[in-house]
């Protein structure tokens, strides 16, 4: 029987048709809407020749006015706001690591947030140096915490995790001067660079670039990542479900959506208390259903199996249906559009960070001291709101895939292990896969990223790419709104086994995965560093002849250029569908591509056609192999 | 050199060699000569499964080169090693085709050569027992004679059928191991391309047992990958052709083991380089994800399935126990706990190094059980298992039941140190282990003292005839359930039997009575009861319940069957019937072939060929796979009339049949010696010269109506 479950764009579009329409009954108008107003978008912008660093300003460069009132030319203004964007990107993601650290820092053995993976923390706090001797678990908890929060500010020295990555990457970071210090620093260091009358040559803005990107991938997100696992749980495969489907047409719907998980933690919990869903049934409803968006649904689905009703511009597709009693928002990509558009259902908008706060929202600041509470307050601000729905006012996509969520670092191996042969093979190591590969039974690997972008059709250039991929043998690791678009189309399911390349199906068969890793959130993007590190360092080679590439074919984040930075530094191809906006600076172009390339050994290969980016992808992978003559 | 590269090569050699063949045998033969394996319904089964193609002469194996031309393709994806592989292996074929066209019998010993599909079916029964575990071809020569046997004997005793191909044939030869189909260990041929015969062997297996349909290439590697645990060790140095033969293997499912470091790649599960080949077994065994069951007995020879079908020759006889000549007998039965002291072995009488070399002996074999589920209805199920128990140690052979056994040790046993108490041990061990929900304590007592088992005998005869009573009192009416057995879904995966105490499963193995100790043993296991409440049509032997049954353990694959009736909803089989039977339009009668028959049947065809047109849990009207003891059952095709339907049966089976057939049809239709009414193959081969016979000796069947 030939497996054909997959669920189509087409089907997608069809459904957010259908919501869009429903929602003009109410008066709402969506991101196509806006999109339709802010088109055509502003030339010099999409180039990144407009410069408004300082009030002499804005110039932009035209062929009549090569300079701007400086003498900043299109190079040097093209440059500093590539660097600002990646320094805001690496803010973003390190901000939300540095939470985590406080959560961590706030955790009680009777409290609110406790310890979850102890050997994960132990394992930690040796790697920098931190005495667990006879220690109490919770002593070793802070004082780790208290170690990864100066990893932000510290004066001196570069980033511990750095440690972690090839000799070979360690010694071209310090050859190269790109290895990062504290995190504040390298962003700070961006922000300086780029500030009126700083630096005006390109390639040293790109180069800081790297170094902020570094400061992100091997500092903020690692350490966001990390810690997360040790206070949630490091995780391990789970099933779930994606797509608007998910939503419960008797049940109060909760919807989480952000990124921090700490906040969605509280609210998870406190759904599967008694009380709660007793006093959800005296208000009519047969349960609590919590699903979520952006990469709060992948922290929560990995750890939970929270089912995911889907990604970036899903977000307000989700509230369209109706049947949305909450969407409670930690921090990043909510869009504002949200409050004007829950003001047209039911809906209560909660915002919980000082980082995220929107008109139109109830703002209830998260305090790791009262979270238990405060979770239990919200879902019960859900449940009273279960009566206020307008029964004509809803419609729920019927659309939903399984898919197993949840490959950590540690989850892979685990099942790698299965694979192995006790009389041949050692545990715990990348090498079946690294035999795979080598042997051409799997090609190579790519590491699928990144956001939604209306520049293109949205989910499509995903969900193409990757069905392209797995066809030709070559393994998915995906993160973030990518893993979600894979969801949602059916290729996280074990079943998407069918659609594989020969090779790729009988490696899915024996070691029990789908051929697309989910491996978590957009932070999470630093165990696919860890990931390449370790196959790199298991094979005997430097990571950028391993034949794995990235790709993000639908970013728009800043978020998104500083992890194509660090991934590029760590010595990763990185292909992307959308142009980083610097086209007006043929130096630049020439940076992110080759120059790159010159440095660390890896840079951008963009293209906005998806079939040309896979194909591309397709034969650098091979280029690669050719290299090592495999 | 990379894998796939070795791939490609080596399916070209392998290409280049058929071709050749083909050409030169048709230019000996011409392209109309017929080409054929021995006693099989699949054509040449590898081509015919992959392709579709009934490749019957030597024109259109030529043709048939091309469709596995065509599957030799060359991109660098896993597909095409695939595909260059299994190519590889129906190429080896056509080059052993060309073999059989030039002679029927081109293999002499020790080579086997092609394997029949009543061999194959044979293999039905011990897969899903899990007494053969998995299939070992082992290619090449090991690195010395005595590891070859060391590795062969090792595979034997844990179960695993051995194929052997190539220079480890000789090892084996060279080594003395006793060779062959029955003891589990075929030296196929002496170079690679025979591994076309064992390809060939998995293949109709899939066709029989999983009624996988020819030229559904998905499908067939999904059914041996998940169902046949097969695997290949190649000895260093491994050719291409080899390389391109275990891609093939790969690609069914069969992880190849090697020592060869050369030019090798590994692949997790699938291709293992284990330089120490004295490990080859525990790595194999681990890649396949085999386990071996472990029954620890507590004697001094090799004990395993394969050594079920070993034969003893009086030359090689240390002494026999012979009921044919002798007071002998063996005899389970149910005993109060406080009477069974657990694992006692007790000898009374002289032990075996008491009696002269070739002596027949006289010996009474008692096990007595005692349990809170036994009940003495499980005693005869018990004690139908000695004959396998014993059977599985190496140097005794075992034949026969109840006060008509024989059984002989050989010397080797004898010299190992086999004695009488040994067969205690076995007995006591095997019980234990596979009764373990019914037997809590087993104990066994052997006598040899010649008047204590002539006396002994008389009382056991006794319980026999009381046991027959007991049995003839068992009718389908007179039982108010019957049983599913599934045991056969691990690779028939739609097939369900429902076993009534007047048919049993078609298998053969197992009666009424051994679905209910399996019901007792694990409630959850493969027989289910069956309610008889909602009849629908009794004589049809229609069923709600049984229907309901049928559908939920088939998976829905079925809906309704009946169990009378061969015509209308008949039983479906796994694949591994004793007998087929089929109807015969021109007497309004049926034949019945029982496997071991190779001869031609007055429909036209072969047992294979009848075998082929049902199976793997598909009804086909008209034919029905069933148990030997069902031929002479009051309900056999009951709906259709009878046993008066019965017109041809092979002579053999005739015979076996005779006095239990002949009652009855005296009972039912009041006709004497009814088995000499029946024709057989030297009676007739072909429909009219059976006609004419039936009409010489009035048969019963020619004045009832037509069945279609």
């Amino acid at each position: 029987m030939e497996w054909n479950y997959l669920t189509t764009v087409e089907e997608m579009e069809a459904d957010a048709k259908k919501l869009r329409e429903m929602g003009l009954l109410s008066g709402a108008e969506t991101w196509e809407d806006r999109k339709q107003n802010q088109t055509p978008q502003c030339k010099f912008g999409e180039e990144g020749i407009c410069c408004r660093i300082c009030s002499m300003g804005p110039c932009r460069i035209t062929p009549k006015a090569p300079r701007g009132i400086c003498g900043a030319d299109a190079h040097a203004i093209a440059g500093r706001n590539y660097l600002r964007f990646i320094a805001g990107g690496t803010a973003a993601h390190s901000d939300h690591g540095r939470e985590i650290c406080h959560t961590m820092n706030a955790t009680e053995r009777d409290g609110h947030y406790q310890i979850h993976d102890e050997q994960k923390l132990l394992k930690l706090a040796k790697e920098w140096g931190v005495e667990t001797e006879g220690k109490d678990i919770y002593d070793i908890a802070h004082e780790t915490a208290h170690v990864g929060l100066m990893e932000y500010g510290k004066p001196f020295g570069t980033l511990n995790f750095l440690k972690r990555a090839p000799e070979e990457r360690q010694k071209l970071w310090d050859d190269l001067g790109i290895a990062p210090r504290a995190v504040d620093r390298e962003i700070a260091t961006a922000m300086h660079m780029t500030h009126m009358g700083n630096s005006a040559e390109a390639k040293a803005l790109v180069t800081q670039g790297l170094r902020t990107g570094l400061a992100d991938g091997w500092g903020g997100s690692m350490i966001g990542t990390e810690f997360s696992d040790i206070l949630f749980g490091t995780p391990m495969p789970k099933d779930t479900e994606a797509n608007l489907g998910v939503l419960e047409k008797d049940m109060v719907n909760i919807v989480i959506h952000g990124h921090d998980p700490a906040m969605s933690e509280m609210i998870v919990l406190a759904s599967e208390d008694k009380d709660l869903l007793e006093y959800a049934r005296t208000k009519g409803a047969k349960g609590i259903n919590i699903a979520g968006l952006c990469c709060t649904a992948n922290e929560m689905a990995m750890r939970h199996g929270v089912r995911m009703a889907g990604n970036f511009l899903q977000q307000e597709n989700a509230l369209l249906t109706g049947v949305v009693e909450m969407i409670a928002v930690d921090v990043q990509c909510i869009f504002p559009a949200l409050g004007p558009l829950s003001e047209c259902f039911h809906t209560k908008f909660i915002t919980t960070s000082a980082i995220a706060q929107i008109p139109g929202s109830i703002y209830v600041k998260f305090e790791a001291k009262k979270a238990r509470e405060q979770g239990r307050e919200l879902v019960r601000m859900a449940i009273d709101n279960f009566e206020n729905r307008d029964p004509n006012k809803i419609f729920i996509p019927k659309n939903k895939q399984t898919a197993t969520v949840g490959y950590s670092c540690e989850a892979i191996k685990k099942q790698l292990d299965t694979v192995t042969n006790s009389h041949l093979d050692e545990l715990d190591t990348y090498k079946p896969l690294i035999d795979c590969i080598k042997s051409g039974v799997i090609r190579g690997a790519v590491a699928i990223v990144g956001c939604n972008n209306p520049k293109v059709r949205p989910d499509y250039s995903h969900i193409e790419i990757m069905k392209k991929l797995i066809a030709n043998d070559i393994v998915i690791v995906a993160s973030g709104c990518s893993a979600q678009a894979a969801a949602k189309a059916g290729l996280l399911s074990k079943e998407a086994k069918e659609i594989c390349g020969a090779g790729l199906k009988r490696v899915c068969e024996l070691a029990d995965i789908p051929p697309i890793l989910h491996m978590g959130s957009c932070v999470d993007i630093s165990r696919m560093m860890l990931l390449a590190t370790g196959i790199a360092k298991d094979w005997g080679i430097d990571i950028p002849q391993v034949p794995v590439v990235g790709c993000a074919p639908e970013w728009m984040s800043e978020k998104a250029v500083s992890i194509a930075n660090y991934v590029v530094a760590t010595g990763i191809d990185t292909y992307l569908g959308i142009e980083p906006q610097v086209k007006g600076s043929s130096q630049m172009m020439e940076l992110i591509t080759e120059g790159t390339r010159k440095m660390v050994g890896a840079g951008y290969i963009i293209n906005k056609d998806p079939e040309d980016l896979v194909n591309a992808m397709i034969a650098g992978i091979e280029a690669k192999r050719d290299a090592l003559g495999i | 050199m990379g894998l796939f590269d070795r791939v490609f090569r080596g399916s070209d050699e392998m290409y280049a060699l058929a071709e050749k063949s083909v050409d030169e045998t048709i230019k000996q033969l011409g392209s109309d000569a017929p080409v054929a394996f021995p006693n099989t319904a699949y054509f040449l089964a590898c081509i015919y499964a992959y392709t579709g193609l009934k490749v019957t002469n030597l024109g259109e194996l030529k043709a048939a080169l091309t469709p596995i031309r065509e599957m030799m393709t060359k991109e660098k994806r896993t597909q095409d090693i695939f595909t260059s592989g299994i190519a590889t292996a129906m190429a080896a074929e056509a080059i052993e085709a060309c073999k059989y066209a030039v002679s029927p019998t081109p293999y002499e010993e020790p080579y086997h050569g092609h394997m029949s599909d009543a061999e194959v079916r044979e293999l039905g029964v011990p897969l899903v027992t899990q007494d053969i575990p998995g299939f070992v071809v082992m290619i090449g020569p090991a690195p010395s004679d005595e590891e070859a046997a060391k590795t062969i004997k090792s595979y034997q005793s844990k179960g695993i059928f051995v194929f052997l191909i190539g220079g480890i044939i000789d090892q084996a030869v060279r080594m003395g191991l006793n060779l062959g189909f029955p003891v589990r260990v075929v030296p196929v041929g002496p170079d690679l391309w025979s591994v076309g015969h064992v390809i060939s062997l998995v293949v109709r297996a899939a066709m029989i047992f999983g009624n996988i349909q020819p030229n559904c290439y998905k499908e067939m590697n999904e059914y041996t990958f998940k169902r046949i645990f097969a695997f290949v060790n190649a000895y260093a140095p491994v050719d291409d052709m080899t390389v391109a033969c275990g891609a093939g293997a790969i690609a069914m499912g069969f992880p190849v083991i090697t020592n060869d470091t050369e030019d090798m790649w590994r692949v997790p599960k699938s291709l293992l380089i284990q330089e120490n080949t004295e490990d080859f077994i525990e790595t194999s065994l681990e890649a396949r994800d085999i386990k071996i069951k472990v029954t620890d007995i507590d004697i001094p020879v090799s004990f395993s399935t394969a050594f079920e079908g070993e034969i003893i020759r009086r030359g090689n006889m240390r002494l026999e126990i012979d009921g044919s000549r002798k007071d002998c007998f063996e005899l389970s039965r149910m005993r109060d706990a406080a009477d069974v002291e657990d694992h006692k072995i007790e000898l009374i009488g002289k032990d075996f190094d008491e009696f002269e070399p070739g002596s027949k002996i006289c010996c009474g074999i008692i096990v007595e059980v005692a349990g809170k589920n036994m009940q003495t209805d499980f005693e005869p199920v018990l004690e139908r298992k000695f004959h396998n128990y014993l059977n599985c140690a190496e140097g005794i052979m075992h034949t026969g039941q109840r006060d008509l056994i024989r059984i002989r040790v050989s010397n080797d046993a004898f010299d190992a140190g086999f004695r009488a108490r040994h067969l205690g041990e076995i007995l006591y061990a095997k019980v234990k282990n596979e009764y373990a929900n019914i037997v809590d304590k087993c104990q066994v007592k052997i006598y040899t003292d010649p008047d204590e088992v002539k006396e002994l005998r008389a009382e056991a005869n006794k319980v026999y005839d009381y046991r027959d009573d007991r049995l003839l009192s068992l009718t389908d009416e007179s039982v108010d359930v019957f049983y599913t057995c599934i045991l056969c879904q691990s690779f028939s995966p739609s097939h369900v039997c429902i076993v009534t105490p007047e048919r049993l499963g078609l298998c053969g193995a197992v009666s009424w009575l051994d679905a209910k100790a399996t019901n007792e043993l694990d409630p959850n296991g493969p027989c289910q009861v069956v309610t008889k409440k909602q009849v629908i049509d009794e004589n049809l032997g229609a069923y709600a319940d049984v229907n309901e049954a049928v559908m939920k353990y088939s998976q829905g694959a079925l809906e309704r069957v009946t169990l009378y009736s061969i015509m209308q909803d008949p039983m479906t089989s796994c694949g591994c019937f004793e007998c087929i039977c089929g109807i015969e339009p021109f007497s309004n009668g049926v034949i019945i072939v029982n496997r071991e028959h190779t001869g031609m049947t007055p429909l036209g065809m072969t047992f294979s060929e009848m075998a082929s047109m049902t199976g793997g849990g598909v009804q086909t009207p008209g034919f029905m796979g069933h148990g030997k003891h069902f031929i002479s059952s009051k309900k056999f095709m009951k709906a259709e009339g009878g046993v008066q339907r019965i017109v041809w049966m092979p002579k053999a089976l005739k015979d076996t049949v005779a006095d239990k057939l002949n009652a009855t049809a005296k009972e039912l239709y009041g006709i004497d010696n009814f088995v000499d009414m029946i024709g057989d193959e030297t009676i007739a081969e072909d429909p009219e010269t059976l006609l004419n016979f039936l009409g010489e000796v009035g048969h019963p069947a020619l004045g009832l109506d037509p069945m279609m």
